[in-house]
């Protein structure tokens, strides 16, 4: 249990400090999206989270781009703190899976 | 056992990074100890792979908007007021190849100039109105003025913006008077309740109203316990009643309207923005609108509503002061800890449209211009001047949000960073210690679409007083590509 409690805390910590900036005039690449599901989760992302998490970055909220997936379509699905949660008729299950997918290409840049 | 442990911990991580919100302090841009300097240093912008920077001017005073004659020179005009309550004089400068700054005309205590255009031998010039109302100026070359049209409600939180023309009509953005339709104590810090007591937001169409009242503070009185109850549309400590019809009248607040090239009468083109801040024309010819959203502050604060971009649709009502970003406010966006917002028309005018793209919260997307020169780049694009986060005035932030140009491709919403400053945080220059952009308010392209010029109106500082600005800080950059990256 501990063991598992220190790597919770462990990726809690990873989360934070690996935060980097990732847009295009640091990085010097865009996101690839020829993929459809990317593009569809690039075109969600805008719609739905850039507002508070822009280019991935802290801004109302906190950083994005170096959460795991999972963690992500968590917290979009059910909230967690002042974040709103997103229910099945606005982003269903797979639209959920492509904001994860942009934002782990986002995160390789 | 271990799985429900796990699931407790993933919940425990999450709740560590999010919950905690509310206790974590704002960190704004502005948010800056001491005195902030202003270096200038061009190679402290980042841009994408193929493109450069450079310093045009420096030593400006608020510059706020920039424009090209018929034979390529540039012009800037400085606002001559400031958030903080601070007046100069508004200019019209000339500035030429080396940065060098000729005055062309002059206005009074009556800003601020927000925008220019050159069309046809003359400037047209927004006068934001601070004072006395706003207006729409035609400004020869050798600086005789006339104003086109005046009186427009512009003495409160938001002025007359930014203007275009096309077909023969100067079109210009009039923000509102309040931040969500009703006037509050953050209207008397702002400085403008105790001069214009009767002012508040005016609908361009009759609206019915749901009754809705606030009760705050009586700053116009000294008495400490003294209140007022304010209702929507309506003067500071005004109620409301449930039914009452609010008439409505042109010109009115957070619309777009029009006035012939010669002047005249204001027509309404479209209405419901919060403050329609930046007009550009498309390649395509199409008017879009950059609309500055809510803040958390005020009698009927909101939270976490983002600036939008807007295609204009002539005859459309956008939603204010009940929607953000076309998404109805009730039972949304409620600043945590405090009140859900309800509605304050009985009947909407109609359904706003779906907004082009959403910007991020606080950013302050202002002027903006479209690439129109594939030897640029991005041609179809429109790059838009973030001028940045007034946190903590407007709400809190966990870092600074703008102060940085960002390129919208308008056929998906998709934002990209276009020019930022360097590091490994986001920030004006001042709170980064480097030379790069302060605060973009707007971008304008050369005649030829090969170079983007950013005005940057400079070091803005948020201090407990309130906004400080800081003369002579204000820069105009100038981006171009390189023949060969």
């Amino acid at each position: 249990m501990k063991k598992q409690y220190f790597l919770m805390l462990g990726l809690t910590i990873a989360m934070y400090s690996c935060a980097v900036r990732k847009s295009e005039p640091i990085s010097g690449q865009v996101v690839d999206a020829s993929d459809p599901r990317v593009k569809n989760g690039q075109r969600l992302y805008h719609a739905y989270c850039y507002k508070c998490h822009p280019s991935g970055e802290t801004g109302l909220g906190p950083a994005v781009t170096s959460k795991p997936g999972f963690l992500t379509r968590f917290q979009a699905r059910h909230g967690m703190g002042v974040m709103p949660a997103f229910s099945k008729d606005q982003l269903s299950r797979k639209d959920l899976k492509d904001i994860a997918l942009y934002l782990k290409k986002l995160n390789k840049l | 056992m271990k799985k429900g442990i796990l699931c407790l911990c993933v919940i425990a991580s999450l709740a560590a990074q999010t919950g905690c919100y509310s206790t974590r302090p704002s960190r704004g841009g502005g948010q800056v100890a001491g005195t902030p300097g202003r270096q200038i240093n061009a190679a402290d912008i980042a841009l994408p792979p193929g493109y450069r920077a450079e310093m045009v001017s420096s030593g400006l005073t608020f510059p706020a908007a920039a424009t090209f004659d018929d034979k390529g020179n540039l012009y800037v005009v400085e606002t001559g007021y400031s958030y903080g309550e601070v007046w100069k004089e508004p200019r019209l400068l000339k500035l030429d190849a080396r940065g060098t700054k000729t005055t062309v005309a002059t206005g009074g205590r009556n800003g601020p100039w927000t925008s220019i255009v050159y069309h046809q031998g003359a400037f047209y010039v927004s006068e934001g109105g601070a004072l006395e109302g706003g207006k729409i100026l035609m400004i020869t070359p050798d600086g005789k003025q006339k104003a086109l049209v005046t009186g427009l409600p512009s003495t409160g939180d938001h002025h007359t913006d930014h203007l275009v023309i096309r077909d023969g009509y100067i079109y210009f953005g009039q923000g509102t008077a309040t931040n969500s339709g009703v006037v509050g104590p953050d209207n008397e810090a702002f400085g403008w309740l105790s001069r214009k007591q009767d002012f508040h937001d005016i609908p361009c169409r009759d609206i019915m109203l749901t009754g809705e009242n606030f009760t705050s503070e009586n700053v116009l009185t000294d008495a400490p316990d003294d209140v007022a109850v304010t209702g929507a549309f309506s003067p500071f400590g005004t109620p409301t009643k449930a039914g009452q019809v609010i008439k409505g009248r042109i010109p009115c607040s957070g619309a777009v309207m029009k006035i012939p090239l010669k002047g005249g009468d204001p027509e309404l083109v479209a209405w419901g923005f919060r403050n329609p801040y930046g007009l550009a024309i498309s390649p395509d010819g199409r008017i879009y609108v950059t609309d500055n959203s809510y803040d958390d502050r005020g009698s009927r604060p909101v939270w976490g509503t983002g600036d939008v971009l807007w295609e204009l649709e002539e005859g459309k009502w956008y939603g204010f002061p009940d929607f953000a970003a076309g998404v109805s406010m009730t039972g949304k966006f409620r600043v945590p800890g405090k009140d859900e917002i309800k509605p304050l028309l009985q009947q909407y005018p109609g359904s706003p449209p779906k907004p082009v793209a959403v910007f991020a919260v606080h950013s302050s997307a202002n002027g903006f211009d479209f690439s129109g020169n594939p030897a640029f780049g991005y041609a179809g694009s429109a790059f838009v001047a973030e001028f940045g986060d007034m946190s903590p005035g407007v709400g809190k932030v966990l870092a600074p949000v703008g102060f940085k140009v960002v390129r919208v491709d308008v056929k998906t919403g998709v934002i990209e960073d276009f020019a930022v400053n360097k590091g490994k945080k986001n920030g004006p220059a001042s709170k980064l210690g480097r030379g790069g952009l302060e605060r973009p308010l707007s971008v304008k392209f050369s005649p030829r679409g090969d170079a983007l010029y950013i005005i940057d109106f400079g070091v803005l500082q948020m201090t407990e007083a309130g906004p400080k600005p800081l003369d002579g800080t204000g820069v105009v950059w100038k981006i171009t590509k390189n023949k060969k990256p």
